[in-house]
């Protein structure tokens, strides 16, 4: 793409000065900051001098791709971070120099880096009990994991707004209005931060909030670490600094004077991590510590059109409406339809969905399909319609958890036979399942007459011991065969020491489940879950054996995943992602990852989620911010001009990263039956509306 | 053309192809995960990896100016302590001044990149890469010479190292490869390096890559015992059984590639929606 002269500054020029450079989603801005760190290299500047500081991991993608493809000769690597993997890079490099100041009880010790899973590992183990026994939390009806997600997210935002932790419910509470039981679950959300956060401080553990706590207040004081930082990286491209945090600008504060160049990106109208601690507005005060300032103004995405679309939404959604481009209509940038039902409305995407593709030959990487939520059931049968219609498709995450992932709950029952010393019974189905899985063309009905005469006493049994020879003919030899040499394997197991969970688990995939003519043979897919099962309990083994070395870690992580609180996560890092596909995925992540598409299909329009902020009951946001006054109350207004502020940001968010047409898919009831008028909904109809009227108008 | 054009190319992988075709197909272009065991005893053998990667971050830190003792106290594992006595009592012997710990080249190779990690580059009138090794044998030096490790090392830093030696390009005659056992009281392998390797080498890798990029498949290898050590053996068909450590110990073996258990950051630090 030709860029324009605006970008062409960016791009070629002030690589001794600081820029703060502006404009609203598509004007081109991170393409121009892509062309700069090319003519910084071109111009002889070493690559691994350039940091790419991003928000979140995925913002930084179109820079390395785009690094990768363009043929710039590299000295080294573009690194790219983040603030949490900068504070643990720093942390775990520099820890020493630190040990003996921060109040740890064993300061010689390595310190501990908790995964989530970790998180809400040792929030069931330690914090639960006592939220137990004081009945702390009565009222609040979420699950226990979004709770212990929500008491951490509370560390969090200490850490990167940067307050004491032990105000947290103080803050919460001075800004409350309602009735006193809010004020209570405040007070429970405190005191299970404290008592997290002093488990950590007892045994080295760093959880995220921890990781950022040690790199700001402590690490980044000291000047060798700070040194190393600055010496190292020279050149900052800061992309997106308004989905970033206090902490991140604070730190950017301290470092601009000290860079050779930086180029600060801001996008405006955004702010959509808002509830993980973003600040847009303490964003923006780092425009003055730039001595360039640059505004990018001319789209570079949407058509006229789309342009159209996006300046009528916003007069309906009370926003300060961008000019239309001449000769263009926003109802040319939209398809809406109106279904009566739920299926109606999925059915309708997929078809549209097929015909582009089909017909139109568009690449279906150029499609999204969004929804402000993505419930698995939604997710599903948007996914069975379009492989219906072949046509290649992907979701931001699978539908099932790690653990329901049929390789994974074979390998965890085999596990629970191969180990009677745990006590932790398999169910027969379970048993019967996990033999379909594990041995080829073993089908469920003869997998469970199997079962029903050979598991007994918690023990599988040799299939000779079957004393009638016409179940032994209709389970057949060749399966019962195979069948003895699972049993046998699992025999001479139990016989010997057992093996941490991990390790057992691979060897029985090796030395039997991968084997020809066994269920994991020549299925790539279960193998990769397998390998996603080993590295999860492996990482809970290493980190909790470390942490407490008596422990039996094996059938406290089987525990743990039975309960629902480990192995939720499925992280598909070594799969290929299938590019070329229909991404299926919220809203809000399909914004985050700040990649315009030629198609959306926004479903479920009428929903009210498109305008509502994140259920978070323990925890605010716009409270525990920066920009917070003290004193000040949350009151309802504040609530009706935040959900205002959402809805537009979203909605126009999302306009601003389409190139061609937006399809609008909305059913009178929905998911569950009920009627749909959410506010984005009735914004479209008074578009519709006006524009009718305007034209007869004329 | 088998590569996808934003492919990078590591010691590794490239010796991952000489070794076992079939091994690099599986692993760099399918990208496929086969969870079997590589060793008998899985335990020492994952030991060990923790044990190396701790000395490396011993050495890292050491050369980032944290001072020795603040270090020392904070190594529970006693191999390690020696390790990282050892190191500090000739790790650094006639290495030049400017030394650049856990750096990264990434060169051209052909139409892909070519990437090298380096332990330590130190750069002077020499320009001396020292890779720590903490394996418990020192293979043969024939052997090591014929490592993709040996070759693309120092191979990278000749094409790709100037920026290290501010802007200069640093000649080939310049450069030495230094292996360095920490197990071995601190004993030493060195290779030298001058032009006629570095077109050699040049020429070599290219035609490598050439090879990868347009062969119609990707055998199996003929060198059978090799399979023992490889997690692909089932899907292979090639065994049952994980080789033992003991064999591992007695074989000309490397220490365990560290780059595939690093952690996963993100995992740390992302919250989901
Ligand atoms: S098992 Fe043997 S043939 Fe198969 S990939 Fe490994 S080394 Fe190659």
């Amino acid at each position: 793409m030709r860029l324009l002269k605006d970008q062409q500054r960016v791009a070629k020029e002030h690589f001794d000065t600081t820029i703060f450079l502006e404009g609203i989603a598509g004007t081109g801005k991170t393409t121009a900051a892509i062309e700069r760190v090319k003519q910084l290299i071109r111009s002889g500047v070493a690559t691994d001098s350039i940091l790419v500081l991003v928000p979140q991991a995925a913002l930084a993608i179109p820079y390395r791709e785009a690094l990768r493809r363009s043929r710039v000769a590299t000295g080294g690597d573009i690194h790219t971070a983040t603030i949490g993997s900068l504070a643990y890079q720093m942390v775990d490099l520099f820890f020493p120099l630190i040990a003996d100041d921060i109040g740890f009880e064993n300061p010689l010790d390595r310190p501990h880096f908790l995964s989530l899973e970790l998180v809400q590992y040792y929030m069931t183990r330690f914090v639960e009990p006592e939220i137990e026994a004081h009945d702390y939390f009565n009222s609040v009806t979420i699950s226990r994991s979004r709770l212990y997600t929500q008491i951490v997210d509370n560390l969090n935002k200490a850490a990167l707004v940067r307050f004491d932790p032990q105000t947290i419910a103080e803050r919460l509470k001075s800004a409350w209005r309602g009735d006193v039981e809010q004020g209570y679950i405040y007070d429970d959300a405190q005191i299970s931060a404290n008592l997290f956060r002093e488990m950590c401080v007892r045994n080295n553990m760093l959880d995220f909030s921890l990781q950022v706590t040690l790199f700001v207040e402590f690490l980044w004081k000291l000047e060798q670490p700070r040194r190393y930082l600055m010496q190292q990286y020279k050149h900052l491209i800061v992309d997106n600094i308004e989905e970033d945090t206090p902490a991140t600008h604070d730190i950017l504060r301290d470092w601009l004077p000290h860079c050779e160049s930086a180029l600060l990106i801001y996008d405006s109208e955004s702010g959509y991590r808002r509830f993980l601690g973003a600040d847009p507005v303490d964003a923006y005060q780092l425009k003055k510590l730039c001595q360039t300032h640059i505004k990018l103004t001319k789209h570079r995405v949407m058509s006229s059109d789309i342009q159209a679309f996006q300046s009528e939404m916003a007069r309906s959604l009370n926003q300060p409406a961008p000019k239309s481009p001449k000769n263009s209509d926003a109802r040319e940038a939209i398809v809406y339809a109106d279904n009566r039902y739920h299926p109606q409305m999925i059915d309708w995407a997929a078809e549209n969905i097929a015909s582009l593709v089909h017909s139109e030959g568009v690449n279906p990487a150029e499609i999204v399909v969004l929804a402000p939520y993505l419930p698995d059931a939604l997710r599903f049968a948007l996914q069975t319609r379009l492989n219906e219609h072949s046509v290649p498709n992907r979701s931001h995450r699978p539908s099932r958890a790690l653990r329901e992932e049929p390789a994974a709950r074979t390998l965890l029952t085999l596990a629970k036979i191969a180990h009677p010393q745990w006590n932790i019974p398999a169910s027969k189905y379970d048993i019967a399942y996990a033999l379909t899985a594990s041995i080829a063309q073993f089908d469920l009905v003869r997998a469970r007459l199997l079962v029903d005469i050979v598991y007994r006493n918690r023990q599988l049994h040799p299939f000779e011991q079957i004393s009638n020879e016409k179940v032994q003919e209709r389970i057949t030899f060749d399966l019962g065969n195979r069948y003895e040499q699972l049993r046998q394997w699992v025999d001479a197991y139990i016989q010997d020491e057992p093996l941490p969970l991990d390790a057992f688990f691979s060897k029985l995939f090796g030395e039997i489940l991968s084997q020809p003519s066994f269920g994991f043979h020549d299925r790539y897919e279960a193998a990769n879950t397998a390998a996603n099962l080993i590295d999860s309990a492996r990482r809970f083994r290493q980190t909790v054996n470390k942490i407490e070395p008596h422990l039996d870690t094996s059938p406290e992580y089987v525990a743990m995943v039975d309960k629902g609180v480990i192995a939720n996560l499925y992280i598909r890092d070594w799969q290929l992602e299938k590019r070329d596909s229909v991404l299926i995925a919220p809203a809000y992540t399909f914004l985050l990852s700040n990649q315009p598409v030629e198609y959306q299909f926004w479903l479920n329009v009428g929903s009210s989620g498109w305008a509502q902020r994140v259920n978070q009951p323990l925890t605010h946001p716009y409270v525990l911010s920066r920009q917070w006054t003290e004193g000040r109350r949350w009151e309802d207004a504040d609530e009706v001009a935040v959900n205002q502020e959402t809805l537009a940001n979203l909605a126009l968010g999302l306009i601003r990263r389409c190139r061609k047409k937006v399809y609008l898919g909305f059913s009178e009831f929905g998911e569950q039956g009920y009627e749909q008028r959410g506010t984005l909904l009735m914004a479209v109809h008074s578009m519709l509306r006006r524009l009718r009227r305007e034209e007869e108008h004329v | 053309m088998n590569l996808p054009e934003d492919f990078v190319f590591s010691p590794s992988s490239l010796q991952d192809y000489v070794d076992c075709p079939r091994r690099f197909q599986l692993k760099y272009l399918q990208r496929q995960r086969w969870p079997a065991a590589e060793v008998d005893e899985m335990l020492e053998f994952e030991k060990r990896m923790e044990q190396g990667q701790r000395f490396h971050q011993l050495v890292h830190q050491h050369l980032l100016g944290i001072p020795a003792d603040t270090l020392t106290k904070h190594i529970s594992d006693e191999s390690v302590r020696q390790w990282f006595e050892t190191y500090l009592k000739n790790g650094l012997t006639d290495m030049p001044k400017t030394r650049f710990p856990e750096r990264t080249l990434t060169i051209p190779l052909g139409k892909y990149a070519l990437l090298a990690k380096f332990d330590v580059v130190a750069i002077g009138d020499k320009a001396i890469i020292i890779d720590w090794k903490t394996s418990r044998k020192i293979p043969r030096r024939e052997w090591l010479a014929k490592k993709l490790q040996t070759i693309v090392y120092r191979y990278v830093l000749a094409k790709g190292g100037s920026h290290l030696n501010k802007g200069q390009t640093i000649e080939p005659e310049q450069i030495e490869m230094r292996y360095w056992y920490a197990e071995h009281d601190g004993a030493t392998l060195s290779f030298t390096y001058d032009k006629e390797q570095f077109a050699t080498h040049e020429a070599n890798l290219l035609h490598l890559v050439d090879e990868i990029d347009s062969r119609p498949d990707f055998p199996l290898t003929e060198d059978m015992p090799r399979c023992r050590f490889c997690t692909y053996r089932s899907l292979c068909d090639r065994g049952t059984q994980a080789g033992s450590l003991v064999d591992w110990d007695t074989m000309d073996t490397d220490d365990v590639d560290l780059a595939d258990f690093e952690i996963d950051i993100d995992q740390i630090a992302e919250i989901e929606f």
